[in-house]
């Protein structure tokens, strides 16, 4: 195990006044979306760091953030039970979607045609699965979800959309993973892997694979389709994100200890690092420190020269790699 | 027995009984004792015998009846043997044992050899081609108990048991035994397979000490205080497996209350004004009678001769002192008064060679007459070092003004080191004693975050570590030359540990003292962190002792001397060792990786078969590989100079 280094300092992002809950680059990979536990999501360019806006009109915790495949339209998912929809270029909310419950996650599906979103299971109501036409203006007014499916599973956790839009893909608080089919509205896969909660659901660049990140200190490769369980990643902490590099056979965990759970930290700064695994010999080559507490999302930019790391400390580091990264290999 | 010893033995005989009886008015108390006073509160006494006059003399025997036996017992222990005057003594039974001893049966039949249970090698384990050390570790909370060796690149498993033991695991001090605890008592493991070598029945056992010789172990219940019979002290022949002598405890004491010798010969405690020496294997007290010392208040061992070395308080106008004392002839060696002293606390280096008295000294004394207390104020710190192989025993003394945390000899060596001070300004003190009487200061190493020494046992090598409250810090430090080798930590440790040799150490974050993070990691002794080995609630390692080595000082210099020879040797067996390890790591990488190529392949014809329908999904724009986005090239120009040329 090494320190990764990386050659140029770290760009650091601050703009948030609370946690950092997830990040997302956006397809071409120059902006870098983040959302918090302060009500402001955050758009900034990649590049060099500099904020490009905020979307206000959140009022509370924002779980979750999305961007359509052609940053054209971003979504978010918010504990102030709303999942709003925004215009990015002028960062004006475009349809607000009540619900019943704080929503944990959102997404756009491959098309972009489709938004998901799922709700917590609190106070007497059932995690659902909302599904909307965002083309159909008339729905996004009037607030009835194309469907909408009930969750008789312990409740989502993480959720992404399959490759063609047709299933989601659920992470549940009990450590299962399931498949939810649109057509029919039914759960039509469910395994179980993991032992705890799943905080984090990544795609490979084809997405033919997904890396899950659990509050069990591991995080495991699945084959998409099938959730077949191929690869499982091991640390001493629970894992709060996982990304796959889009050009190497690596992997990103990102973890640590809710600030609730420890009794006494470390009095050495920036102990907490995003650590780099091999993808198919499951070992640990390098890490990088830097954050000042828990690390809750990472994301590698889609051309894999460089990552984010969002954490409790409500900062977003944008660090581009070295050559030794680009040069290490596996012997065999 | 009836029919006393000598002339005039007044008898009594407690019957222990729950029926209640009522009070005898007829106590017409002899005029020559207060019984109560000997044999506590009595319920009745059944004078069939006893107290009736006849011929102006008591009859010469009693009976006694207690309502609790426990109490009867205590009269018994009391009583028995109890001289009333230079012509009296009382000689006290149990009713019980008259018909124990009228049923002894007349025929001798000899105890019947036990088949001999064969145990085999028990030092099997120095035998290890490699020398690599064992350890034990208990994790999983106490549940699995495991024995690893010290292989290099990872630990190989010896033995692993679930609930071998129920609280924790002890090494007798050269290694061959472990022993383990239990409800019932203890059981000793050993040899190969790691077999029960012996167990020993005491119930509620918590503590255990062995002989350094491993002859004999001593065991410490508290539960067993009012039982018939049981005891809370007991001393195992470990061989035979009997029970050589039972004790009780009466103090608060700090264990171990019974102190070896080196050579198990003998062995000590403190009493109330008296220190008792016992020998083995006899067990009874050395010359049959305990050693008075007035206010004696705490002893040590030499840990290589039969010496002691105790200290005695201040008390009127008598200074406190230190005494060395020979074991048996107990000739006084050296006697050291000090003048001042609030405590002492006596520290003997490895080999025998120095003993450090650390005397707390005071400049005030007050009496807090209530609490019958002193309070002490205004203290200051004394080193009395003796030089035990030096004619006379010489004392030299080193003072140091501030609070000292921590005191440690260098196991094989002249040199001692302590941590003194208050947080944040500890610092840690080395000295060197030198012949004729030089005690040189090497060097003080300041503003350090330090609760504990651990001196490496074949000396040189020092670990100063900051552990529980300080939070791990880890600070390696080379003697030879005071070059600080490593600063480093383990995050929340709470203990450390040394190998035998001296070249490996583990510190380790033990779920007993702190509930996440449990893990062991292992150093080399420059302070390198050679592995980590998180164990999910792991809760203690102990490194397997070594019996001193069989060879003499010369043999050991010439094999130092000779070291290159031997080392070349080694790294070759070291490189081979290495690549084997890496054609296996090789080869299982070579499998995953074929497998996973096999699995992409899949995909990827996948992924191509399924192009249309994304890029149909997608209105038709191909969003599939990143180079092939559209770009527009744009060719600026910039005005860089203007240059003119003027024709003449």
């Amino acid at each position: 195990m090494s320190r990764l280094g990386t050659p140029k300092k770290p760009i650091i992002l601050h703009g948030h006044e609370r946690s950092i809950t997830q990040i997302k680059y956006n397809r071409q990979g120059d902006l870098i979306f983040s959302c918090a536990k302060d009500p402001q999501p955050n758009v900034w360019y990649s590049l060099n760091g500099e904020r490009l806006g905020s979307f206000k009109g959140h009022n509370g915790a924002v779980w979750s953030i999305d961007v359509n495949w052609d940053s054209t339209s971003v979504i978010t998912a918010s504990a102030d039970n709303f999942c709003k929809l925004w215009d990015l270029e002028t960062g004006r909310c475009i349809s607000s979607l009540e619900t019943r419950t704080a929503v944990r996650t959102c997404g756009f599906s491959y098309s972009g045609d489709l938004i998901m979103y799922t709700t917590d299971k609190t106070m007497g109501q059932n995690c659902e699965i909302h599904i909307f036409d965002v083309s159909d203006s008339s729905q996004m007014r009037s607030g009835e979800p194309l469907l909408c499916i009930p969750v008789s599973s312990t409740k989502i956790t993480s959720a992404i959309w399959g490759p063609f839009d047709e299933y989601i893909i659920c992470g549940h608080e009990d450590g299962e993973m399931s498949h939810y089919d649109l057509k029919t509205g039914e759960k039509i896969l469910s395994v179980k892997d993991h032992s705890k909660q799943i905080n984090d659901i990544q795609t490979s660049k084809d997405g033919s694979m997904l890396i899950t990140a659990s509050k069990d200190t591991t995080a495991k490769l699945f084959d998409t389709s099938t959730l077949r369980h191929m690869k499982t990643y091991k640390t001493e902490r629970p894992v709060n994100s996982a990304a796959i590099s889009p050009i190497k056979d690596h992997v990103a965990l990102g973890g640590g200890q809710e600030a609730m759970d420890v009794t006494t930290t470390s009095t050495k700064i920036g102990k907490f690092d995003a650590r780099f695994y091999h993808l198919v010999v499951e070992e640990e080559f390098g890490r990088v420190k830097g954050h000042f507490g828990p690390i809750n999302s990472v994301a590698f930019h889609p051309d894999g020269k460089s990552y984010s790391s969002g954490g409790e400390d409500g900062y977003v580091r944008v660090h581009y790699f070295d050559q030794s990264y680009f040069d290490f290999k596996v012997d065999y | 027995m009836l029919g006393g010893r000598m002339a005039q033995v007044t008898e009594v005989v407690p019957i222990p009984t729950w029926r209640g009886r009522q009070r005898s008015s007829r106590r017409s108390a002899p005029t020559l004792l207060d019984t109560r006073s000997v044999y506590g509160e009595v319920q009745s006494d059944q004078s069939g015998g006893g107290w009736g006059r006849e011929n102006s003399k008591t009859k010469g025997y009693i009976f006694l009846e207690y309502t609790i036996p426990s109490h009867a017992q205590d009269a018994v222990k009391m009583a028995n043997g109890y001289k009333l005057d230079k012509l009296h003594t009382f000689a006290v039974n149990l009713f019980s044992d008259f018909e124990k001893f009228e049923n002894v049966p007349k025929h001798w039949e000899n105890p019947k050899p036990q088949p001999f249970k064969n145990v085999g090698d028990l030092k099997y384990w120095l035998q290890n081609e490699d020398c690599y050390d064992q350890y034990s570790v208990i994790y999983e909370g106490g549940e699995k108990t495991a024995i690893f060796l010290n292989s290099p690149r990872e630990p190989t498993v010896v033995e692993e048991r679930s609930r071998w033991t129920e609280t924790y695991v002890r090494w007798s001090p050269q290694g061959i035994y472990l022993a383990t605890f239990h409800m019932k008592g203890i059981a000793l493991w050993g040899g190969e397979k790691f077999d029960q070598i012996m167990r020993f029945n005491h119930p509620g056992v918590q503590l255990i000490d062995f002989s350094p010789c491993e002859r004999y172990v001593v065991t410490f219940s508290p539960m067993s205080a009012n039982q018939e019979d049981a005891q809370a002290i007991i001393i195992w022949d470990i061989r035979v497996g009997q029970q050589k002598r039972a004790f009780h405890c009466d103090a608060q004491s700090a264990w171990p209350i019974f102190k070896w010798s080196h050579d198990g010969k003998y062995f000590a405690r403190i009493g109330q004004d008296a220190l008792s020496i016992y020998e083995t294997p006899s067990f009874g007290l050395l010359d049959k009678k305990s050693l008075k010392i007035v206010g004696l208040r705490d002893f040590t061992w030499s840990p290589t001769d039969n010496m002691i070395a105790y200290w005695v308080p201040e008390q009127e106008n008598v200074p406190a002192r230190v005494t060395l004392i020979q074991v048996p002839s107990r000739k006084e060696l050296c006697v050291r008064n000090l003048f001042n002293v609030a405590d002492c606390k006596m520290h003997w280096q490895k080999n025998g060679d120095y003993l450090c008295v650390k005397v707390d000294r005071y400049s005030k004394l007050r009496k807090v007459e209530e609490k019958d207390q002193i309070k002490y104020s205004g203290l200051y710190y004394n080193f009395e070092l003796f030089r035990i192989r030096e004619k006379q025993i010489p004392v030299d003394k080193v003072e140091c003004k501030e609070n000292v945390l921590a005191f440690a000899w260098e196991p094989t060596g002249h040199k001692f080191a302590y941590i003194h001070g208050e947080s944040p300004r500890i610092s840690v003190t080395f000295y060197v004693l030198r012949p004729g009487g030089k005690v040189d200061l090497i060097k003080c190493l300041e503003r350090r975050t330090a609760n504990h020494l651990f001196w490496s046992p074949t000396g040189q090598f020092i670990l100063l570590a900051g552990l529980r409250n300080m939070n791990g810090v880890l600070e390696f430090v080379d003697t030879g030359d005071m070059t600080v080798m490593a600063q480093t930590e383990h995050f929340m440790a709470t203990d450390v540990e040394w190998d035998s040799t001296g070249r490996f150490v583990v510190s380790a974050v033990s779920w007993w003292g702190h509930k996440v993070d449990n893990a062991y990691w292992l150093w080399s002794f420059q302070g390198r962190l050679l592995s980590k080995h998180p164990l999910d609630r792991f809760c203690q390692l102990l490194w397997r002792p070594r019996p001193p080595s069989l060879l003499s000082v010369e043999q050991i210099k010439e094999i130092k001397k000779n070291i290159k020879k031997y080392s070349s040797q080694f790294e070759v067996v070291d490189r081979l060792r290495q690549s084997n390890v890496s054609t296996e790591l090789l080869k299982k990488r070579k499998q995953l990786m074929s497998e996973y190529e096999k699995y992409r392949d899949d995909k990827r014809e996948e992924y191509a078969a399924n192009k249309d329908r994304r890029l149909h999904m997608r209105r038709g724009v191909d969003t599939d590989d990143m180079d092939e986005e559209e770009m527009d090239e744009e060719v600026v120009e910039f005005l860089l100079k203007v240059e003119e040329i003027i024709e003449e």
